[in-house]
């Protein structure tokens, strides 16, 4: 286990190096000029020639690099382009929005998804099962921004029972996460559905029945701890996107977090923002998944430290 | 064949398919008028039977264009680029995830960290990059979807493979003498059909959204042909005074949605060994 | 909103913020008017020198006195530290000298006759801000009308009111708090639901919905911004003037004005809008797409071609018009790639030339024409960009930069006879600003720089 757990973390920092060096090339292969991002269109080239020197910009590459690590070993992530302050803390300040938003979304799709899911798989083939299956395909086909937009009209505008956009308060929290939860939750909800209908048809479970074991018994006991693994791969995965990919969530609602942080600071090129968040999100999401493939052997102990 | 009538799920799924593709691919015989050519005095029409006119059953767009005309033109470039996506990425990633299942080791390691990478990585960057190089075709376009899909299938089926591995009949099967080939084709392909199956359907409906996310960005397709995600992505900024722009391509993705969900849930069970009998 | 220092930013949305912190020399009014602000009065000695009278009794929110050693501060700091974004605007001060404590003169390298419009985008700061920048920048003070509380990134800025601001009985409320909401959608609807007071860049297609919520009002005017979209005038088809002229012909901007922007957008008449120094009236240009046809029959041009890049959400319906565009050329024959692209990409295709027509727009800041004729129309400035290459026009923008608003305007005036003839822009409309407020607002003016300014208003 020990042996597991320390090349587990020798592979992690591998892909940690590796999300560095590809963030940092392609960041200063793309086109697009930091210095003409932040000035306007009637700036002198020299000026541009001039910000670019200051960033940092003209030195040779694998300089920019080597300034880079140096810097990251001692905590320092550089200056934010557009922001004009240390990196990490334009990148900071974005954290409590961004870890609210996502624990909030990420609660809604278990409780919701697997509820449903165990729902529509026990009563297959009724009304429970196709009503379950039409909220999964709405859930999965609906884009962001409808949903997101729908709601805030009749949620903030018409009914004014909640605040349409920013961040504060548990209110302003609900409209962004059911927004961000829909798609996982409907994924969630027909992964489970499907990996229940398949393990409550087996052998041990009919064996179980058999012995007389009650449905709820033999449904959340032994079939719903047997599906967790796909669910389990399938929700670490979307952490990832729930940190870094609600952009569009968070534009809609005005919600101070990473994703829209990320997209922006790639569209001015500010590069130090961008690789910033990047081996920030990397490390959580390494995490993250490290811990899901430990929770794997706990769950399943067929599952060898492969 | 003799089982299909037995699996209503796979005909009616099937049907809704064939439909939309139908309908895609007769687009030129059944729109109602050109889906390019804008018409300025008929901006923003309401769907018929909304105060709209007889002439647009669906409404027009925000320049005047029937809004059926578009997106039975925008099923075939939008479902050709998702359908194309789905292929290339679930292929990638079912062999890839196979491999590192089986081979375990050094190759499973390089696999995952790739993936690990991958995922970590931003799809709009890779977007930029791709979009940098070869510009914004479709076929660059079914590459960044393709290569921001790939992990998905490969890590679930690696996961399934990782379980089927230790179980009873195949080390019986090993013992046997079964080769590699015929571990995966007979015994492991067919245990992961179930998953993959699911997140095909589901990443179908991804695709189309992303294809949108992409053209919001500015990095997807180009107007003025349509394209059901360019259409959302379009009508975005009038969903609170004229919702039927981005909402009819959104139903009509909801029904593709619906038809692949309900065809795969479908094969699934006509294909699950144990539930052949 | 990126920043609380006034020199380190090119944005509207800071600027919206910052006013209300800091003070700048003089101020422009929204009919283009040069007033004073913390310089009681200023005079162009001669081409190069200007004298500023400050003014007297002023103090920051901190308590210490404004006089010549914050101008000087203010001043130095912004043209020697060059990793300052405005630190260009500024590069021609030669030098800034005290006189007394409120005297100051400003000496320039070459006739700067937009200085005092320059002036107007730089907000004066304590001497003292000096020793630690950055501290101070964390929790900064002006002479404002409003103190600076709190910044939470990405989401609102908090102000409370000044009450020992210079200018009496200002401001009328005792807190302001600017929120950022990206989403227009959003935007209109925070407004609707009564959680805010203001929201600007309001798109024309969303005024009806607006309109008809009780409660809301919405406020229009002619911007300082002129939309312009450039050909390169090194391809094929931008170097033709015969296809300049064609594709000139072809664009039916009443249409675009009257059915897309629905009557938010002025014709244009001459390439500087209304009200700064420079407009003229050259007539508007005719639709004419027959005459479009012949013209490229004659020249030659059947199968014409032409890259349309835009960058991506930049101006309001900026896709919708393009397609618009794309089809009126469409009909003399002209077929038009759009692509939209990011900001970035787009801009470094213009550089490297690969595009025919670039959408683009030009906010005319500070209320003043120099730079606009200066980056497109110069050699230095369109090199990268356009190509433009005239010396004609070159010789008569020196000229125009003098202190002498009567020769400025002779000169732009000249200028644009020779651009509205050579058409190596399409002018396709004035911009217009909208705000929609709520009617328990009072004094609220409707700026045409696209700035928020709330020093006067109040709420009923």
């Amino acid at each position: 286990m020990r042996a597991y757990l320390l090349r587990r973390l020798w592979q992690s920092a591998v892909t940690l190096v590796g999300v560095s060096i590809l963030v940092f090339v392609i960041l200063r292969v793309v086109p697009g000029d930091p210095a003409k991002m932040l000035l306007p269109e009637g700036a002198p080239p020299s000026a541009v020639e001039e910000l670019n020197r200051h960033l940092g910009l003209r030195e040779p590459l694998w300089v920019q690099y080597e300034i880079f690590l140096r810097s990251v070993v001692r905590g320092d992530f550089g200056q934010s382009f557009q922001y004009r302050a240390p990196a990490l803390r334009v990148v900071i300040e974005r954290v409590p929005a961004t870890i609210a938003l996502a624990v909030a979304a990420m609660a809604l799709t278990v409780v919701v998804g697997v509820s449903l899911g165990v729902l529509t798989a026990v009563r297959q083939g009724t009304p429970w099962d196709y009503g379950g299956t039409v909220l999964a395909v709405l859930g999965q086909s609906l884009p962001n921004f409808w949903l997101g937009i729908m709601l805030v009209l009749l949620f903030g505008v018409t009914l004014r029972w909640l605040p349409t956009s920013g961040f504060g308060g548990w209110a302003s929290l609900v409209l962004p996460s059911v927004t961000l939860a829909a798609f996982p939750t409907a994924l969630v909800a027909r992964l489970t559905r499907a990996s229940l209908l398949e393990i409550l048809g087996q052998e041990y479970i009919r064996t179980g029945r058999a012995k007389g074991l009650g449905e709820r018994r033999v449904v959340l006991r032994h079939a719903l701890r047997n599906a967790t693994i796909p669910l389990l791969t399938v929700l670490g995965l979307q952490i990832g996107t729930l940190l870094g990919g609600a952009v569009i969530t968070e534009s809609i609602f005005a919600w101070p977090g990473m994703g829209k942080l990320v997209v922006d600071a790639i569209f001015f090129r500010d590069f130090p923002v961008v690789q910033t968040i990047l081996i920030l999100s990397a490390t959580i999401f390494v995490v993250i998944n490290l811990l899901v493939d430990l929770l794997y052997t706990v769950l399943d102990p067929r599952i060898r430290y492969g | 064949m003799r089982r299909l009538p037995r699996h209503p799920m796979i005909v009616v799924g099937g049907l809704i398919l064939i439909a939309i593709v139908a309908a895609s691919a007769a687009a030129p015989w059944l729109a109602p008028a050109d889906p390019v050519k804008p018409s300025f005095a008929q901006r923003l029409t309401p769907p018929r039977g909304l105060g709209g006119a007889a002439a647009h059953p669906l409404g027009t767009d925000n320049l005047g264009r029937d809004i059926l005309a578009r997106v039975l033109y925008g099923g075939r470039l939008s479902l050709a680029l998702a359908a194309g996506a789905v292929v290339l990425a679930g292929g990638v990633g079912v062999v890839l995830g196979l491999l590192a299942g089986l081979a375990g080791g050094r190759v499973d390691d390089l696999l995952m960290r790739l993936a690990d990478v991958q995922l970590a990585f931003p799809v709009i960057m890779l977007a930029i990059a791709i979009v940098a190089v070869v510009g914004t075709s479709p076929a660059a376009l079914v590459g960044v979807l393709a290569v921001s899909g790939w992990v998905l299938y490969a890590r679930t089926v690696r996961a399934a493979v990782l379980t089927i591995r230790e179980t009873e009949y195949v080390e019986a099967a090993r013992t046997l003498g079964a080769g590699n080939v015929r571990l995966v084709t007979r015994h492991f392909l067919p245990n992961t059909l179930a998953p993959i199956l699911v997140l095909c359907s589901s990443q179908f409906a991804t695709m189309v959204l992303l294809e949108s996310g992409l053209s919001f960005l500015g990095l997807g397709l180009q107007p003025p042909q349509p394209s059901w995600g360019l259409m959302l992505a379009e009508g975005r900024d009038y969903l609170s005074n004229a919702w039927w722009l981005a909402t009819m391509p959104g139903i009509a993705i909801s029904l593709v949605v619906l038809g692949a969900n309900l065809l795969g849930d479908g094969l699934r069970d006509l294909l699950d060994p144990r539930l052949r009998d | 909103m990126l920043t609380l220092d006034p020199a380190n930013h090119y944005s509207i949305s800071s600027t919206s913020v910052l006013r209300h912190v800091y003070d700048p020399l003089l101020d422009v009014t929204n009919d283009d008017r040069f007033v004073p602000a913390l310089a009681e009065s200023w005079k162009a000695l001669n081409n190069t020198t200007w004298r500023f009278t400050l003014r007297k009794g002023v103090r920051f929110h901190d308590g210490t006195p404004f006089t010549a050693d914050s101008v000087l501060f203010t001043l130095k700091r912004v043209r020697d530290n060059t990793k300052l974004i405005k630190s260009f605007v500024y590069q021609d001060i030669d030098d800034v000298r005290k006189d007394d404590d409120f005297t100051v003169t400003v000496t320039t390298k070459r006739p700067f006759g937009s200085l005092p419009a320059r002036l107007t985008m730089l907000g004066m700061l304590p001497p003292a801000a000096g020793a630690h920048e950055e501290a101070f920048f964390t929790k900064p003070v002006g002479t404002g009308p409003f103190r600076f509380l709190s910044w939470t990134h990405g989401d609102h800025v908090e102000l409370e009111a000044n009450a020992r601001y210079w200018r009496p009985s200002i401001p009328k409320v005792d807190k302001l708090t600017v929120r950022f909401i990206p989403e227009l959608s959003t935007r209109a609807a925070a407004l609707r639901a009564g959680e805010i007071h203001v929201i600007d860049r309001v798109w024309p297609d969303m005024v009806a919905t607006l309109k008809a919520t009780a409660g809301i009002k919405v406020l229009d005017t002619p911007a300082v911004e002129a939309q312009r979209w450039h050909f390169q005038l090194a391809r094929e088809a931008g170097k033709d003037p015969r296809v300049r002229k064609a594709v000139s012909l072809a664009i039916d901007r009443n249409t675009i004005i009257k059915e897309l922007l629905l009557g938010y957008a002025r014709p244009v008449v001459s390439p500087i809008p209304p009200g700064l120094i420079g407009h003229t009236t050259l007539g508007q240009k005719p639709y004419d797409p027959d005459r479009a046809r012949a013209i490229l029959k004659q020249a030659g041009f059947q199968n014409l071609t032409l890259d349309f890049v835009l960058m991506k959400d930049l101006y309001p319906k900026q896709l919708e018009i393009a397609q618009a565009v794309a089809a009126m050329l469409g009909d003399v024959g002209i077929k038009v790639n759009i692509r939209n692209l990011e900001i970035a990409t787009a801009r470094e295709q213009r550089t490297a030339g690969n595009y025919d027509l670039f959408y683009s727009g030009w906010a005319h800041m500070p209320h003043d024409p120099d730079w606009y004729f200066g980056q497109w129309f110069t050699r230095a400035g369109a090199e990268k960009m356009t190509r433009f290459n005239d010396p004609r026009v070159e010789q008569l923008i020196a000229e125009g930069r003098v202190p002498d608003p009567k020769v400025r305007q002779q000169k732009y005036e000249e200028i644009q006879k020779i651009l509205w003839e050579d058409e190596p822009e399409i002018w396709p409309y004035y911009s217009v600003a909208i705000y929609a407020i709520s009617d328990r607002l009072r004094n609220f003016e409707a700026r045409r720089d696209y700035y928020v300014l709330l020093h006067e208003v109040g709420i009923a």
